[in-house]
């Protein structure tokens, strides 16, 4: 359990889905992990399994809060369709974070934690200090933006 | 209302339903899985949520970050206390086993310790002593030590003697039967405490045939019996009395081994 907790791989393309950008999600990754091992050398490392993902969490937060931020508009969504599947196999996983890094948080922190397929739901409410009802609004508000998303930028696979 | 509240956290834990098998540990989770299973539309979404995830995997890790992995852990593994290993059911309930194991053990080689050849015999026999009524023997008023000479002549069974700390008590009836085994025992009844006497045959050695001797006096319990027993010439002799040894020590001549 401990090794899945702390698999530092998946912290990084955390940081990657939550910034949208490898060079910055390589800084807040760096930062993280130096911090960790300061903490390390001087034996004070939290006490808690999921501290590494908060704290990386909070770094990509604060890194983009000097950025431009998303017009809060209202964005198109549809129903999750069979197509769906070929439509992101055509995707490219920059493309990926960049749509999530542009989602408002907490969903932003929502999405890129449940498509790590890393962490249970539970502890997703637990990272992203969330209740059951809010990340499943997020999730699910997300699945059909992002569906009507590939709808626009493949729509000859939509018309199909 | 309760329904209503039911199926919205049903459809809540659906929309948050894992991707893959091995994060499904939770059990209203599960249920929630099981009963959508086969809906088109939670199908779409377990597809969509697949092949994003498959996408996310795709993300490659610069050589840079990549470094860090090889470092040592930056989560403590936390620590088990005792406490919480003697909580967890499993240990307890191995705890709980291997103390009953360790019980019938202590209780087994305790009752064993002062065995000695012949004693699962004689314990047979403080049972048939509970269980005699004076009517089932032959009346017989003479000196216990006189009997011998009865059992030879009547049954003929040799060296069936009356030790000489029994040898003056005056009996009440005397009887020879033979137990379980085809075992000739010879049971008298005396007046003193009522107190019976048992002569049977002594335990040998089955590949040579020698009787299996013992010294001096043993003791053993059975049903609020206890008996006193010796071996002379092959054959055991059991003092039965009801009560406890301090009822027969009196009567022994030698202490006890």
């Amino acid at each position: 359990m401990p090794e899945r907790k702390q698999n530092l791989p998946q912290l990084y393309r955390f940081c990657f889905l939550m910034l949208g950008d490898s060079r910055k999600a390589q800084e807040v990754f760096h930062a993280t992990l130096r911090e960790a091992a300061v903490r390390a050398a001087r034996g004070e490392l939290p006490d808690e399994p999921f501290w590494l993902f908060r704290d990386a969490r909070w770094r990509c937060l604060d890194a983009t809060k000097s950025d431009l931020q998303p017009e809060s508009v209202e964005i198109d969504e549809s129903a999750v369709a069979p197509k769906a599947e070929s439509q992101i196999q055509r995707l490219d996983p920059m493309q990926l974070a960049i749509w999530i890094s542009a989602a408002p948080d907490p969903q932003r922190t929502a999405l890129a934690l449940f498509y790590l397929d890393e962490f249970d739901y539970r502890e997703i409410l637990d990272i992203a200090e969330l209740k059951l009802s809010e990340l499943s609004h997020f999730l699910a508000k997300g699945r059909t933006q992002l569906q009507a998303w590939l709808d626009s930028k493949f729509p000859d696979q939509s018309k199909a | 209302m309760k329904l209503l509240s039911s199926m919205r956290r049903q459809r809540s834990l659906l929309n948050c339903a894992p991707i893959s098998a091995r994060q499904l540990g939770d059990r209203p989770m599960r249920s929630a899985i099981s009963r959508a299973d086969n809906s088109a539309e939670f199908v779409d979404q377990q597809n969509f949520d697949r092949a994003l995830a498959r996408l996310v995997r795709l993300i490659s890790i610069p050589a840079e970050s990549a470094e860090w992995f090889s470092e040592k852990d930056l989560v403590p593994l936390s620590k088990r206390t005792w406490k919480s290993t003697v909580r967890n059911p499993a240990v307890l309930a191995i705890s709980i086993a291997v103390v009953v194991i360790a019980g019938v053990f202590v209780f087994n080689f305790v009752s064993h310790l002062h065995d000695f050849p012949g004693s699962a015999t004689a314990r047979k026999l403080l049972g048939v002593a509970a269980s005699t009524r004076p009517l089932m023997l032959d009346p017989v008023n003479a000196e216990a030590g006189t009997l011998s000479d009865l059992f030879f002549m009547k049954h003929g069974l040799e060296h069936y003697d009356v030790p000489a700390e029994f040898a003056d008590f005056n009996t009440i009836g005397c009887r020879v039967f033979e137990d379980d085994e085809s075992r000739r025992v010879a049971q008298i009844w005396l007046s003193e405490k009522r107190m019976q006497l048992f002569l049977f045959p002594a335990e040998r050695d089955s590949k040579t045939g020698a009787v299996l001797q013992f010294p001096g006096w043993r003791y053993v319990h059975q049903e609020g019996w206890t008996g006193a027993v010796t071996e002379h010439s092959g054959v055991l002799f059991m003092a039965a009395i009801r009560g406890g040894e301090k009822d027969l020590a009196p009567y022994l001549a030698t202490p006890k081994e």
